[in-house]
């Protein structure tokens, strides 16, 4: 099969999938009160009632007791909530994949950047917030490739002596310390380094270190002026792709760039903790096999430096199976992104699933939309991953 | 070498027991290679300390359906006819101390952060083991960790038990009809797992709560609804591991002795291939018994409510309040207005409740490594 095959079929063997996860989500949306899936469909606004008996003095002034509600009829009609439960799923799965996913509420938010989003479609706002997340994604991901790779080559290497013992310890207490601990511990040390024992900012004065390493972008205090840019408060408007580092850049403003990415390094490292020490058992394993094979004993009978067989014949062999860990811990490693967001209080994805989570009652339309963008994110990493695979192994697409 | 020669002796006497069915002497050579892995046994070692916590937990004198709350009392004396938890603190601003003595002097002039050194009420209460716990840092009121930590155990462990239970028993079934029957049946089955493991754990479990428990208030009512979402999660993964494994029991020997001999496919499920293939889900069950409160403790975190009072005794709970970011900064803030005054930072907020869902996980984590290297012949080292 020629890899482009594989790949298209990979592809159309995916919308399966997608549409089981709408048809999960749908029907936990039908199970919801109808007022309240109309709001999250159709926004909130406070003069206008979503409930299905309104009082008929609005409409027909002087009467008494209560009428059906036009705004309730038309936003049942549209979503097809008279019709048969197939015809709902059909115009569900329909405004999924045209991207009709609602609208973000009127709820208080939980700070200036959130409350941008009110009122607004889910869509964009996720798409205001999504550039960010995956700026992290990618940093986070380099961060596992660098340190999982290398240690686990180590400690294979390295077999039962203590650097194996280490790295062993190492994916234990990956595995069993949670996120948002080690984000509170990393973000407590580097506050109380940074700004000594009164924990003054050292880079804007005036702030306590504190907000040297949470937000996404320095307060406003810090820009000359005390305003920070209206590209950054509306981004919006202004920037032009989303991406905060590449935005900064756009600007002229590297000094910012860097920033950003400086600010991204302690929350990537915690987000990367978890999958590290997953991988790590991965990687040693599967080295271990490789370096049991035939060509590596002719590798190193040929007279091949050490360095050389481990690094080129067995290292590039084993990423085979780091590559399929990673894809398979894809959805492992996006959960982390609400609660690393939440410590260091960054404007992603993640952020947004936290406050919508938060309000009374919850933000539907956030929750379900966010969890169908995460579901897609976890299934393109997936395609991502066997098409890596197929490229990397040419006996899977000949199976 | 003492093995060998035991075997020896067994093998000289007369045969006077019957042999153990083959399921306990397993069972015993687990034991066997289990007992040698030293991390193994120290995860052991203090799973059993958490399971004697479990059951003083019952016994211990307090509601177990709230955190133990304190009011400061700002200098003033402790009303003894107060309906709250009272401690009498002091801030260092404040002048001559009180008379009497139940007031001490709290560190930074936060009347809510006391460490667990200090010794409130000699009389009366005695320290804070743990120290205190505060969500608005600079004022009342505040936990005791220990105690919600204490009875913790009780919420923590019957949640993961109950949600890796029904987990198991619903992947299992799935898993052994799927990789019994083939066909279409399985693939099935295993799309709709590929479904479930393509939503991210955290996220399906919000949503299922968010949607149907968002009116339960009840405790119970509230917990088996958690339960349920959780399962909902778990489920997929015990179904494909025993699928795996049904897939390579079913076309061994005595399977097909069974077909032989005329048995039907419900017999051979229950007593052939079932017990067969179970044991690595025991792993995967006991390395999620731990998982599960790191999960809560997550969704408690980003701000979800997961219980029906936000100061719920459970360990996740206990350790994502202690860690909100608004504490955090909090504690920063005040620092900062010390103007060059020592300031301790509240590390044990942190710390005691962190540990204990730490320990648990890596002590389960240690186990269940054990468990596979001595169940799987391949990993024995």
């Amino acid at each position: 099969m020629r890899l482009w095959v594989y790949v298209v079929r990979r592809i159309i063997l995916v919308f399966p999938v997608v549409i089981g996860v709408m048809t999960i989500t749908f029907l936990l949306v039908s199970a919801l009160p109808i007022p309240d899936r109309l709001a999250s469909a159709f926004g909130e606004n406070p003069r206008l009632s979503w409930n299905q008996y309104i009082a008929c003095s609005r409409i027909t002034p002087g009467e008494n007791g209560t009428c059906l509600n036009p705004a309730y009829i038309r936003g049942t009609h549209q979503l097809g909530l008279d019709r048969p439960i197939e015809v709902q799923w059909g115009v569900y799965i329909y405004n999924t994949f045209t991207g009709n996913w609602g609208y973000v509420g009127n709820g208080s938010g939980v700070s200036t950047s959130v409350q941008i989003a009110r009122g607004q479609p889910v869509v964009t706002v996720l798409g205001w917030f999504l550039p960010y997340t995956l700026e992290l994604a990618a940093l986070s991901l380099l961060l596992i490739l660098i340190i999982a790779i290398p240690i686990g080559n180590l400690s294979a290497v390295n077999r039962n002596r203590p650097i194996d013992q280490a790295a062993r310890v190492l994916s234990f207490s990956g595995y069993a310390l949670p996120g948002f601990l080690l984000g509170s511990l990393l973000l407590m040390a580097a506050v109380i380094l940074v700004g000594g024992p009164n924990v003054h900012s050292a880079f804007c004065s005036g702030q306590t270190s504190y907000s040297d390493f949470t937000g996404s972008w320095p307060p406003p205090q810090c820009f000359p002026g005390g305003i920070s840019p209206t590209w950054l408060n509306h981004f919006v408007q202004s920037s032009p792709t989303g991406f905060p580092t590449v935005d900064a850049a756009l600007h002229g403003q590297w000094f910012l760039a860097l920033d950003t990415i400086i600010r991204m390094v302690i929350p990537a490292f915690v987000i990367a903790y978890g999958t590290v020490a997953l991988l790590l058992r991965f990687v040693r394993n599967s080295m271990l096999e490789v370096l049991n094979l035939d060509f590596v004993r002719t590798a190193r009978a040929k007279g091949l430096p050490e360095k050389t067989v481990i690094n080129k014949h067995a290292g590039r062999n084993s990423l085979n199976v780091t590559i399929t860990v990673l894809g398979l811990t894809f959805a492992g490693f996006i959960a982390g992104f609400p609660i690393v967001e939440t410590v260091f209080q960054l404007n992603g994805v993640g952020r947004m699933i936290a406050y919508s989570v938060t309000q009374t009652p919850y933000d539907y339309g956030v929750i379900f939309g966010s969890t169908v963008l995460f579901t897609l994110l976890v299934v393109t990493a997936n395609i991502i991953v066997d098409i890596l695979y197929a490229f990397l192994d040419p006996r899977v697409r000949l199976g | 070498m003492a093995d060998e020669s035991e075997k020896k002796v067994e093998a000289s006497q007369p045969r006077r027991r019957r042999r153990p069915s083959p399921r306990i002497d397993q069972f015993r050579r687990t034991w066997y290679f289990f007992r040698r892995n030293t991390l193994a046994m120290i995860g052991l070692g203090i799973l059993v300390f958490f399971a004697a916590l479990f059951v003083s937990s019952f016994f211990y004198p307090a509601d177990p359906t709230e955190l133990t709350t304190y009011v400061a009392t700002n200098g003033n004396p402790v009303n003894p006819n107060a309906t709250q938890q009272q401690i009498c603190t002091y801030e260092p601003g404040m002048g001559e101390l009180p008379p009497g003595p139940n007031c001490y002097a709290t560190p930074n002039g936060m009347p809510s952060v006391i460490a667990p050194t200090v010794n409130l009420h000699p009389a009366t209460l005695g320290p804070l083991p743990f120290g205190s716990l505060t969500q608005n840092p600079g004022s009342a009121p505040f936990y005791d960790p220990f105690d919600g930590l204490v009875k913790g155990t009780q919420w923590s462990l019957t949640v993961s038990v109950g949600v890796v239970a029904s987990g198991a028993l619903i992947g299992i079934l799935a898993g052994v009809v799927s990789g019994y029957y083939g066909g279409v049946v399985d693939e099935v089955v295993m799309r709709i797992t590929d479904i479930f493991l393509s939503i991210p754990g955290l996220l399906l479990v919000i949503i299922v709560l968010a949607v149907l428990a968002g009116s339960v208030t009840s405790l119970w009512g509230r917990m088996s609804y958690v339960i349920f979402a959780f399962v909902v999660t778990w489920w997929p993964t015990y179904a494909r591991i025993v699928r795996s494994q049904v897939l390579i029991t079913r076309e061994q020997r005595y399977v097909e002795a069974a077909k032989a001999s005329g048995a039907r496919g419900g017999r051979i499920l229950r007593k052939h291939i079932m017990p067969n293939s179970i044991y690595p889900v025991f792993v995967q069950m006991s390395l999620d018994v731990g998982t599960v409160p790191l999960l809560i403790a997550a969704i408690v975190f980003i701000g979800f409510r997961l219980f029906p009072v936000t100061n719920f005794p459970e360990w996740g709970t206990i350790a994502a309040l202690s860690s909100q970011p608004s504490v955090l900064s909090g504690f920063i803030e005040v620092c900062q207005s010390q103007q060059g005054a020592a300031c301790t930072f509240p590390w044990w907020q942190f710390l005691f409740p962190g540990l204990t869902l730490f320990l648990f996980a890596i002590s389960v984590s240690f186990f269940a490594d054990g468990l596979r290297d001595a169940l799987d012949p391949r990993l024995r080292r």
